[in-house]
């Protein structure tokens, strides 16, 4: 009883700074008309997980390199206008979502697609909530940056910024995705970064309340469905994405026109 | 270059998808000019100004004065209705204070706005809200609050209404004249082009003819520009 207290411990803390992390985030991927793309990222994370399982290390390693290869993979594409870049990633990734789903053992194929409530050492589980903390502060600070991009492309390198803050928005991305994936799973951690900016985007009156209300709301959802879970002992990552999906459908009628 | 050229321009090329859509452009402005670029569509307008603001690869030399503050109000600028970026947002992001802006910067935006004609309260809303020519001035005073050197403007009235047309044209001289800033301007209607332009540049993939407007844009150059002799002459003979 004591180790499941710890566990949910463990769990309320990551959801939260993970999902504070995922909210900060995800207003600038569905400006930039990356939702699916967002959503799909996460399945890239698959066949790092097999390899980690096969070759016994940290699952969390396989994750973020996987990750943080896709997002070098779609800044590459977005600069080539004669590569399908959609077609591309949603082959790209359904077939690491497939690749994965051969190489990890039947035991842990659920836990890797859907998450569980992780039980990691202590050092560890700072390191995750301080590199959420960091991602969430990352976001804040270039927020100017990212949305002079989103707005004009033209207008932002004509006041000289460069498309290095579009690689570090994807990096980041991606980071905070490998971050979550432990609890969320692969398959709904990309979802987890998309719902909260889309429930926000129906509110906001601005662009500045836009980034807090959906950090607020990642945070919270993720804690509540994290909380859900536990209690009546659902997958996390399911039950976090369904009590999303409900905020949203509460949040279509408040839309401002 | 000498020292009141703010921009040289030599041999300049854009090839775009293998397609040569600028050949060989070769031209100067000199600080506090107004310079009218005209042509049809299609003729490189739009390119030209994209490949000096270097957004555009270009082949041949393009030399602006060192230190020189470039403004840019582009042709097409469309925000989504549903992003939730306000115009004052907008300012912001040229402001080294996007999450807290002070009463300052403030004051100066509604400023700046007052002079293009627009309430303070268009700052609440989002830029997608706005009209057409609301935007349009938007961009203006946008451009101009940057203080910058060189005004580059893509056809600026497009979509403005014909009463307020006038007024931009007038504003953008005055600031031309006031603040010693060079103009670079497109602009399809020639009337504005004989009343404010010093210089004019008629492209057409490459130049087909540079000067002051009296001497330049004579019947025969405006068929060879547009193809269609009579078509774009001006009524009013400028005094």
């Amino acid at each position: 009883m004591n180790f499941m207290r710890f566990a949910q411990q463990q769990s309320f803390w990551i959801a939260l700074f993970v999902g504070v992390a995922s909210g900060s985030i995800g207003p600038f991927i569905i400006l930039r008309r990356m939702a699916l793309v967002g959503d799909a990222l996460s399945h890239v994370a698959l066949p790092g997980i097999g390899l980690a399982l096969i070759y016994h290390f940290d699952p969390f390693y396989g994750v973020i390199s996987f990750l943080g290869a896709a997002a070098l993979l779609i800044f590459w594409l977005e600069n080539r206008s004669e590569i399908p870049a959609d077609a591309i990633v949603g082959l790209l990734f359904t077939a690491s979502l497939a690749i994965g789903i051969l190489m990890i053992p039947n035991d842990d194929i659920i836990e890797s697609l859907f998450g569980a409530f992780p039980v990691l050492g202590t050092g560890f589980l700072l390191a995750i909530l301080s590199s959420a903390a960091a991602l969430t502060i990352l976001c804040v600070v270039f927020a100017k940056r990212f949305l002079f991009l989103i707005v004009s492309p033209d207008l932002a390198r004509v006041s000289g910024l460069g498309r290095g803050y579009e690689l570090a928005l994807l990096l980041i991305f991606a980071m905070i995705v490998a971050l979550g994936i432990k609890l969320v799973g692969t398959l709904l951690m990309g979802a987890l970064t998309i719902i909260p900016a889309s429930i926000a985007k129906n509110v906001a009156p601005s662009m500045r309340a836009y980034v807090i209300l959906s950090a607020l709301l990642g945070g919270v959802i993720s804690v509540a469905g994290a909380s859900i879970a536990s209690a009546f002992r659902f997958l996390p990552g399911p039950s976090i994405v369904l009590l999303g999906a409900a905020v949203f459908l509460i949040s279509i009628p408040l839309r401002r026109r | 270059m000498s020292e009141d050229t703010i921009l040289t321009v030599e041999n300049l090329s854009v090839t775009l998808d293998g397609t040569c859509v600028l050949s060989d452009l070769t031209f100067s402005v000199k600080q506090g000019e107004a310079l009218a670029v005209i042509g049809p569509n299609g003729a490189g307008k739009t390119v030209l100004f994209r490949a000096l603001l270097r957004l555009l690869p270009s082949d041949g030399v393009i030399r602006w004065r060192p230190g020189t503050k470039v403004g840019y109000v582009p042709q097409r600028f469309s925000v989504e209705r549903s992003t939730p970026v306000t115009a004052l947002e907008f300012f912001l992001l040229i402001s080294p204070r996007f999450w807290r802006p002070a009463a300052a910067d403030l004051r100066q935006v509604e400023g700046e706005l007052a002079r293009m004609g627009l309430d303070s309260s268009i700052l609440r809303k989002r830029l997608g809200e706005l009209s057409g020519g609301q935007t349009q001035r938007l961009l203006i005073a946008w451009a101009l609050i940057q203080q910058p050197d060189v005004l580059l403007l893509d056809e600026p009235t497009a979509g403005v209404d014909a009463t307020f047309e006038e007024t931009v044209y007038a504003l953008i001289h005055r600031v031309q004249t006031e603040r010693n800033k060079t103009v670079l301007l497109i602009s399809h209607d020639l009337s504005v082009v004989y009343k404010y332009a010093q210089n004019v540049l008629c492209l057409n993939k490459s130049i087909v003819c540079q000067g002051p407007p009296l001497d330049v844009l004579k019947q025969d150059t405006l068929a060879r520009i547009y193809g269609e002799p009579g078509y774009y002459t001006h009524k009013e003979h400028p005094q």
